[in-house]
C-alpha cells in the first residue's frame, strides 16, 4: 500500500509504453482520419465556392453579351431602315425622272409625228395645187410655149416633193 | 481484520530473480492487464477507418476522441495541443484503473507507487512543456515571475503540485476502498451495491477527471505564460 520502490519505475515505464501504444493505435489513426475528412470537406467547400464564382462570372458575361446583342440588333434594324428609306427614295425619284423622260419622249414623238403629218399634208396639198394649177394653165396656154413654165414648176414642186418623202 | 489488511496491501505477485529479487507488485500486473485490454480494444476499433462514409463504430470512436480533444483543448489551450494524447491516455488509464475494482481486481491507483508515478510523470510533462514553449531561459525566468520574492514558492510548487496530485488520487481511492470493505463487513447485502456506485464509479471517474484536469491546467500555465 504505502510502498514506494522499484514498482514506481515499472509504472512509469508502463505509462510511457501505454502512451506510445495509444498514440500509435488510437489517437494517431483516428485524428489522421478526422483531419483528412476535414481537409476533404474544406476542399469541397473551396471547390463549390470557386464553381459559384465561375458561374457568376459567366452569368455576368452572358448578361453583358445579351445587352450588347440587343444594342447590336437595334443598330442593325436602324441601319436597315435608313438603307431601305434611301433606297426607296432613290427608286421613287428614278421612277419619277424616267416617267418624266418617257412622257417627254412621247410628247416629242407626238410633235414630230404631227409635223410629219402636217408636212405630208402640205406636200399633198401642194401637189393638188400644182395639179389644179397645171390643169388651169394647160387649158389656157398652148402646148410648146408653156412647156418651159411647166418644167420650171415641176422642178420646184419636185424638189419640194422629194424632201417630203424623206 | 486480517483479511482487510491483506486486501489493503498490494502484494508482490512474482519476483524477478535478478539483483537479489525484484518484486513486481500487483498494481503493475493489473496495469499490464489494462494496457493489454486497451491495446486490443484499440486494434479492434481502429481497423478499417474510412474518410468517407464512416460506420457506426467509427463514428462512436471519433465522437469519443474528438470529445477528449475538445475537452482538453479548452484546458491546455492551442499551444498545449500536442500534450492531449498523453492527457487522454492518462485519463483513460486512471478511469479504468479506478473502475477495475468492479471486476474483482485491486485498483492499481490504490497503490502509492502508481499514483506517485503518475504524479512524477505529470510534473515532468509540465516542466517539459514549459521548457518546450519558452526555452530553458524562459523556463528558468518563469520561476521569478511575477516577482522574485515568490521564487521559493515557485520552486516549492515543483514538489507540491505532484505531491498533491499523487496524494489526492491515492487518498480518494484508498479511502473509498477502505469504506467499501468495512461496509461489506457490516452490511453484506444490498447496501454495498448502492455505495459502490458512488465510491467505485462516480468517485473513481471524478478522480480521473480531477487528475488530468489539474495536469492540463499546470501545462496551460507553463505554456501560455510566455
Amino acid at each position: 500500500m504505502l510502498r514506494v520502490d522499484i514498482n514506481l519505475v515499472f509504472t512509469i515505464i508502463n505509462l510511457l509504453v501505454l502512451y506510445l501504444l495509444m498514440k500509435k493505435f488510437l489517437f494517431g489513426p483516428v485524428v489522421a482520419v478526422m483531419e483528412k475528412r476535414k481537409a476533404m470537406i474544406e476542399e469541397q467547400f473551396a471547390n463549390a465556392a470557386a464553381a459559384e464564382k465561375n458561374a457568376n462570372e459567366l452569368k455576368s458575361q452572358y448578361e453583358d453579351t445579351l445587352k450588347t446583342a440587343n444594342a447590336d440588333a437595334d443598330n442593325i434594324i436602324q441601319e436597315a431602315k435608313t438603307t431601305a428609306k434611301t433606297e426607296y427614295d432613290r427608286i421613287v425619284s428614278d421612277a419619277n425622272s424616267q416617267a418624266g423622260k418617257i412622257i417627254e419622249n412621247a410628247e416629242k414623238t407626238v410633235v414630230s409625228q404631227r409635223e410629219k403629218t402636217l408636212r405630208g399634208l402640205e406636200s399633198q396639198i401642194a401637189g393638188l395645187a400644182i395639179d389644179t394649177a397645171a390643169k388651169v394653165i394647160g387649158e389656157q396656154a398652148g402646148s410648146l410655149d408653156n412647156a418651159k413654165l411647166y418644167d420650171e414648176f415641176l422642178n420646184k414642186a419636185g424638189d419640194a416633193h422629194d424632201t417630203d418623202i424623206n | 481484520m486480517n483479511s482487510l489488511l491483506e486486501e489493503l496491501n498490494c502484494e508482490t505477485v512474482f519476483t524477478i530473480p535478478v539483483f537479489g529479487g525484484i518484486g513486481v507488485s500487483e498494481a503493475v500486473v493489473v496495469t499490464w492487464i489494462i494496457m493489454a485490454v486497451l491495446v486490443v480494444l484499440c486494434l479492434c476499433l481502429v481497423r478499417n477507418l474510412k474518410v468517407e462514409n464512416p460506420g457506426k463504430k467509427q463514428l462512436m470512436l471519433e465522437t469519443a476522441v474528438s470529445g477528449l480533444y475538445n475537452f482538453f483543448e479548452e484546458i491546455v489551450g492551442e499551444k498545449g495541443r500536442r500534450y492531449i494524447p498523453y492527457l487522454s491516455t492518462v485519463a483513460i488509464y486512471i478511469g479504468i484503473a479506478n473502475l477495475i475494482g468492479l471486476f474483482g481486481f485491486k485498483p492499481p491507483t490504490k497503490a502509492l507507487n502508481v499514483t506517485a508515478a503518475l504524479a512524477v510523470m505529470s510534473i515532468i510533462l509540465v516542466e517539459y512543456s514549459g521548457i518546450h514553449a519558452k526555452g530553458v531561459k524562459g523556463w528558468v525566468k518563469s520561476f521569478v515571475e511575477p516577482s522574485p520574492i515568490i521564487a521559493p514558492i515557485n520552486v516549492m510548487e515543483l514538489f507540491i503540485k505532484p505531491l498533491s496530485l499523487c496524494m489526492r488520487l491515492f487518498g480518494n481511492v484508498l479511502g473509498a476502498f477502505v469504506i467499501m470493505e468495512l461496509l461489506k463487513i457490516v452490511v453484506p447485502l444490498f447496501v454495498p451495491v448502492v455505495f459502490s456506485c458512488y465510491f467505485d464509479i462516480f468517485d473513481g471517474l471524478i478522480q480521473a477527471y480531477v487528475f488530468v484536469f489539474l495536469t492540463g491546467m499546470y501545462i496551460e500555465e507553463a505554456v501560455e505564460e510566455a
